[in-house]
């Protein structure tokens, strides 16, 4: 007997596995591969073109500390490499078929790939970290060049170690380290020619820097020359490039007071300086063509040219002057850059915005056309600064397909984080790279279709009813037809069909499909601008760019920190959000801003900004925000609290402040604190509103944590939906009832000192601790990630010394599952969803918990959540490894016994314990999609009981649906219509056949029997 | 601008405490035959503190690993691999590599000592999805229900025939026995309970009483039968 439930129970435990096919991929689900905002300011991260054979390609570092490859033509991502938090990427620089990157302090490790497919080639730490110097800006003094008939490379890092590198084996062939380090000497180029090696770069005077040049043997690393030349640069950024074009001649170019000097470099360094004539410049701009002898020179009042290095002289030379490039009123500033088509000519641009036309303005110049003479060609680019912001940067790529003719492609990073390509005056594609930052996002319900109706007269007469009813009647066979044909073939909505409309017409608008899984993510990103998009197949449906206020004028950022829906479907009319950022102006001055959005549209409800336009910002608080709430009374609204405690309401009416008054009096909420150099975790009531003033926050309860102990992070419960079962039966027909306290938060702790991760579980008006845990922290520090929902509690974290320091036990990953329930044993009541929270029974609590090993590393951890609570949670983990998986409930229940399973135990469907979760890859909801560093996962809740929406963000975005306890609410994926349907007519075949046949012998036998 | 440029150049030239740089390999098999299939995977230490990649030859470094016991592990997105346990002992400069199975106790170190560099090969590639079922003819023929619902109209279509073809004598039992099931399925439709459990009982009698009487009976009919055919 007992071995029939086991098996029953093993089975049910196989055949209960929610699984994904093949065929749902990019039905049920979607993925965005983000690579990130390019690090634009820096030319070794800034986006580029780059031209492997016949193949060009668009190389660019970026924010999210990824080296990314994109396809020029439409956009893709060709590949991406993703470094470590810790190992910054400094540069990448350009060889043949090669991309070498710099990364971590000081550019200590090397690594090469190949171009095109991205593999990994060679990976090599030149220092340890902490042997690096760090420098501002980061990228300076670290430089790569590759020999020409070899794949080696010749590196240098901390800006004074040159190292040779054998770029197939990684064998360092030779390295130098200068040695007058107290002189402060920073190369910061390399240049490589037949006979020598030159490390060009400045050595720190009084006031200024020298230009230093140190010249070596390529072969041997000897030194051969090493001079300081008579030079002051203020600043070597800006006023001084290396440049060669031809490979034996290369020019070193600094401005000193307004002029301009060049040096022609040998390896003996025996050439002297000279002026090239002209006054009043004021910059050098690196347009990457250094290795082509190119360059463009702006003079103090902003006009500029392209400069050149002649080939037979040496000597630099203007070649080019741009029309109106001087500072107005009419342009803003200009962006240089430069590209190579596939013949190795080059082209220099000039980009700038036009306040004029109100677009975007390109001139190419080509040096080599036109009999050598230079041709440009000048266009406008109807580039969108409302949606998109100020251009950052812009990367070119230039053909001359035939006489006269410039083909070039830009590609343009804004403010906004978005990367375009322009070919000529047509957009062809963008990428909203600022997703890979979103700093919070909401799913938001949307409305159902409005069934449109015939408008028709109500007072039509009846020759006009009988026409209308005539022509509509016109086409009823077609409807018949329709019908039948769906009836008999037709399938029905499933849960596993896609939710996006099959006719996207966007002038109806959005709605929601059959099952509600069509819904809005409101997405609001570190660079100043929040999306919408449809979270049925993730496009972007609209955006809008956050406005600055008063500082506009002087520029900053806003910091995304709240996101509220503050009227849903179910209040009627579209659903709306609010978002609360906090503003820093340039000027140091920080406000909180509150933007009022529709979120089916993205329009303006405040109606200050009109579509299309900036998002207007509502300056709610003057200062710094402690904390924000949404209050869910029956009409929503946001409570801010500022830095003194007053507290603020919004949207602020006298309705809104009616409702507030009356439930003001049970808020509370948990604040972190310091009183004596000791961190606490204080809660807070809010005190009544006196006359004329706002009404202010004080404390009621504090926590004070041991010394050295400080607070990680307050995390308040998920949110708290719908309990379907407030208990749970046992075997021994008791119940244990769950302790379901609203007020309930986590409160993660760090103790230094002690090496020690504290986790907190609290009451928000009491202070009561129903549950306390401590676990090692690690050498990272506390990475405990952790999720509460209803009585479950879960955590992960890391087990890194098991025994006081021994190795004794086990490493690894711990996932913790811990439940809470009301009373000491089964049947005891204490009805904890109403408690107060000074009764003695808001501490009547029995925890079970129990700790499993879990296979990976995560990044977040979120658990299912659906319209009802009825179906099971599930717990959805973002793993290290790229993937978002599934455990199931069942599998994680902390009751779980640690023997053989009694019958008892059996008819709860507890299965024995097992330390080692099940790693099971059909629960990976992201199967083949590499979904990378995912920072927050997002569950909501369909209109389907059984189903629930699964939202991951961070690098990447992915979203698909999960049904933990399978799709019981409607047909399953097995019902097969085609053989219902061809039973029922085999049926049907079968007595109109056989009909006939018994009403013969019935006949029959009346006559002869 | 002179102010954006400035070098903090902290040179720490302190002798760091002893390191090693633990190397291993990726030996490629049918399972995963080359670096592209694999995707960025990496080897990382404990939880990540110190990581590798996996260049295009299969081969890692981890630099820096710091005295004592870790654990090597391989972060892949769609492969499998076995954990090692590597034991970094300073004052001999040395790296045990030992395998190490998750969710076991550390101590005592495992006998077995793999060689170093540390070698690993994928194991499995990962499954994700569950083949759907489809639907074909001959499948839902074969069913039991639909074999046993073709069988019974066969059966309807050919009782005419077979009762026509049957011995007279078999037929009157036949007919007999019919009547008697019609009775009681009448009684039980007329709610005569207690005259169709009679009728039952007297059906089940006499089947018990023919039933001691049917060797002979039977035997008789077939030998009847038998020399029927034989005339024939």
């Amino acid at each position: 007997m007992r071995l029939l439930t086991g098996l029953v129970s093993l089975l049910s435990l196989c055949t209960a596995v929610w699984s994904i096919h093949e065929s749902d991929v990019g039905v049920v689900d979607w993925h965005k591969h983000l690579v990130g905002v390019p690090l634009s300011g820096i030319p070794t991260t800034a986006p580029s073109f780059y031209r492997a054979g016949n193949k060009s390609m668009i190389f660019t570092a970026t924010a999210n500390n990824v080296l990314a490859a994109l396809e020029p033509a439409d956009g893709a991502l060709l590949w991406r490499y993703i470094f470590e938090p810790e190992d910054r990427i400094i540069g990448y620089f350009k060889g043949d078929n090669v991309v070498a990157t710099l990364s971590s302090p000081g550019g200590g490790t090397l690594r090469t790939f190949d171009a095109t497919s991205g593999d990994l080639l060679l990976e090599k730490r030149l220092h340890a970290p902490n042997e690096g110097a760090l420098s501002e800006p980061a990228h300076y003094g670290k430089d790569i060049v590759f020999a020409p008939d070899s794949n080696d490379l010749y590196v240098i890092t901390n800006g004074c170690t040159i190292t040779h590198i054998n770029g197939t084996t990684g064998e360092v062939v030779w390295t130098h380290t200068s040695e007058d380090r107290g002189s402060m000497v920073i190369s910061s180029k390399l240049i490589l020619t037949n006979g020598a090696l030159y490390a060009v770069g400045v050595g720190r005077s009084v006031a200024s820097y020298t230009l230093h040049i140190t010249t070596f043997s390529p072969t041997t690393g000897e030194v051969i020359a090493d001079s300081n030349i008579v030079s002051s640069i203020i600043d070597p950024l800006t006023e001084f490039i290396a440049l060669s074009s031809n490979p034996e001649k290369p020019v070193a170019l600094w401005l000193e007071q307004g002029t301009l000097r060049h040096l022609s470099l040998t390896p003996s360094l025996k050439e002297k300086p000279r002026l090239l004539k002209g006054l009043g410049f004021a910059q050098i701009v690196d347009v990457g063509l250094s290795g082509h002898g190119h360059a463009a020179v702006a003079r103090n009042d902003g006009s500029s040219f392209v400069i050149k290095i002649d080939e037979e002289s040496g000597y630099p030379k203007s070649v080019w002057e741009y029309k109106d490039s001087a500072k107005s009123d009419a342009n803003a500033d200009s962006i240089y850059a430069g590209a190579l088509d596939a013949l190795g000519q080059p082209y220099v641009t000039r980009v700038f915005w036009s306040h004029q036309m109100k677009k975007g303005s390109a001139d190419v110049f080509a040096g080599h056309l036109a009999e050598g003479q230079g041709l440009t060609s000048s266009y406008y680019f109807p580039f969108e600064t409302n949606e998109h912001g100020v251009i950052s940067h812009v990367a070119l790529d230039s053909e001359n397909p035939s006489g006269w003719n410039l083909n070039s492609r830009l590609v343009v990073t804004t403010t906004t984080g978005a990367i375009q390509l322009w070919e000529q005056s047509s957009l062809k594609w963008t990428r909203e790279e600022s997703l890979a930052l979103t700093a919070i996002a909401e799913l938001v319900e949307i409305p159902e279709k409005v069934a449109s109706e015939a408008g028709h007269d109500l007072n039509e007469g009846f020759v006009a009813r009988l026409t209308r009813h005539v022509i509509d009647a016109q086409d009823f066979p077609h409807y018949l037809t329709n019908f039948v044909k769906r009836f008999i073939t037709g399938s029905y909505a499933t849960a596993s069909a896609s939710a996006a409309p099959k006719l996207t017409n966007s002038s109806e608008g959005i709605s929601r499909d059959a099952f509600g899984f069509r819904q809005i993510i409101v997405a609001a990103t570190m660079y100043g601008k929040v999306f919408g998009i449809d979270s049925s197949n993730g496009e972007i449906i609209w955006n809008r760019v956050l406005g600055m206020g008063w500082a506009d004028g002087f520029g900053g950022t806003i910091t995304p920190v709240k996101l509220f829906t503050i009227k849903t479907v179910s209040d009627g009319g579209d659903p709306e959000v609010v978002l609360i950022g906090q503003r820093r102006a340039k000027n140091g001055l920080l406000d909180t801003v509150l933007f009022h959005v529709n979120a089916l549209t993205g329009s303006d409800i405040t109606g200050e900004s009109l579509d299309g336009e900036v998002l207007a910002a509502n300056e709610v608080v003057q200062g710094a925000l402690i904390e924000s709430y949404l209050l869910k009374t029956e009409k929503r609204m946001v409570v801010l609290l500022d830095e003194f405690l007053q507290v603020y309401i919004y949207p602020d009416t006298h309705e809104t402040r009616e409702v507030y008054t009356s439930v003001a009096g049970q808020l509370s909420f948990p604040l972190r604190g310091v009183v004596e150099d000791r961190q606490r975790v204080i809660g807070h009531k809010i005190g009544p509103s006196l006359e004329g003033r706002r009404p202010v926050a004080y404390a009621t309860w504090t926590l004070t944590l041991p010394v050295g102990e400080h607070v990680q992070a307050l995390i308040p419960q998920a949110a708290q939906g719908p309990v379907a079962s407030v208990g749970r039966v046992l075997g021994n027909r008791t119940t244990l009832y769950k302790y379901l306290d609203p007020r309930l938060f986590t409160a993660l702790t760090v103790n230094a000192a002690r090496a020690m991760c504290g986790i907190y579980v609290l009451d928000a008006a009491k202070g009561t601790v129903v549950y306390h845990a401590e676990v090692k922290a690690t050498a990272r520090g506390c990475e405990v990630k952790t999720a509460l929902v209803e009585n479950w509690l879960v955590y992960h974290y890391y087990e890194g010394e098991v025994a006081g320091g021994t190795v004794g036990g086990t490493m690894g990953y711990r996932m913790v599952s811990v439940e809470f329930y009301e009373g000491k044993k089964g049947d005891e009541k204490t009805e904890s969803s109403d408690l107060s929270p000074y009764s003695i029974d808001a501490l009547n609590v029995q925890t079970f918990e129990k700790a499993y090993v879990f296979p990976y590393a995560i990044t977040a951890l979120a658990s299912t959540s659906t319209k009802f609570g009825i179906t099971t949670k599930d717990l959805i983990v973002a793993t290290a490894n790229h993937r978002i998986q599934s455990f199931p409930r069942r599998v994680l229940d902390p009751r779980r016994p640690n023997r053989k399973v009694t019958s008892e135990e059996q008819e709860e469907q507890l299965f024995s314990y097992d330390p080692l979760l099940p790693n099971d890859p059909r629960r990976v909801l992201s199967h083949n999609y590499d979904v990378a560093n995912v920072q927050r996962i997002i569950t909501s809740p369909a209109l389907l009981e059984s189903t629930s929406l699964v939202f991951a963000y961070g690098l990447d975005m992915f979203l698909t649906r999960v049904a933990p306890s399978n799709t019981f609410d409607v047909l399953s994926e097995n019902f097969n219509k085609v053989q219902l349907v061809i039973t029922i007519t085999g049926l049907l075949i079968a007595i109109l056949v056989t009909r006939p046949m018994v009403q013969r012998k019935k006949l029959r036998e009346k006559w002869y029997n | 601008m002179a102010g954006a440029f400035i070098l903090l150049q902290i040179l720490s030239c302190a002798i760091l405490a002893f390191t090693f740089n633990v190397r291993g390999k990726i030996v490629w098999n049918d399972v995963c035959p080359n670096a592209t299939t694999l995707g960025n995977g990496k080897a990382t230490i404990d939880n990540s503190i110190l990581s590798g990649s996996i260049k295009r030859d299969g081969t890692f470094v981890i630099p820096g690993v710091p005295d004592g016991t870790h654990i090597l592990s391989i972060i892949s997105h769609d492969y499998a691999f076995d954990q090692l346990r590597i034991d970094v002992n300073d004052s001999l400069s040395s790296v045990e590599v030992r395998p190490f199975v998750p969710g076991t106790p550390m101590q005592p170190p495992s006998s077995i000592l793999l060689p170093y560099p540390a070698v690993l090969t994928p194991r499995d590639r990962y499954v994700y999805f569950v083949p759907p079922e489809s639907f074909n003819l001959a499948g839902m023929l074969s069913n039991p229900m639909m074999l046993l619902m073709v069988g019974g109209a066969g059966m309807m279509l050919a009782m005419p025939y077979l009762i026509k073809n049957m011995d007279p004598e078999a037929l009157e039992e036949f007919k007999e026995q019919q009547a008697k099931l019609g009775g009681i399925q009448n009684a039980f439709q007329s709610g005569e309970i207690k005259s169709g459990i009679n009728a039952i009982m007297a059906a089940t009698e006499e089947q018990s009483s023919s039933s001691s009487a049917q060797p002979n009976k039977g035997g008789a009919g077939s030998r009847g039968r038998g020399n029927k055919k034989s005339k024939r």
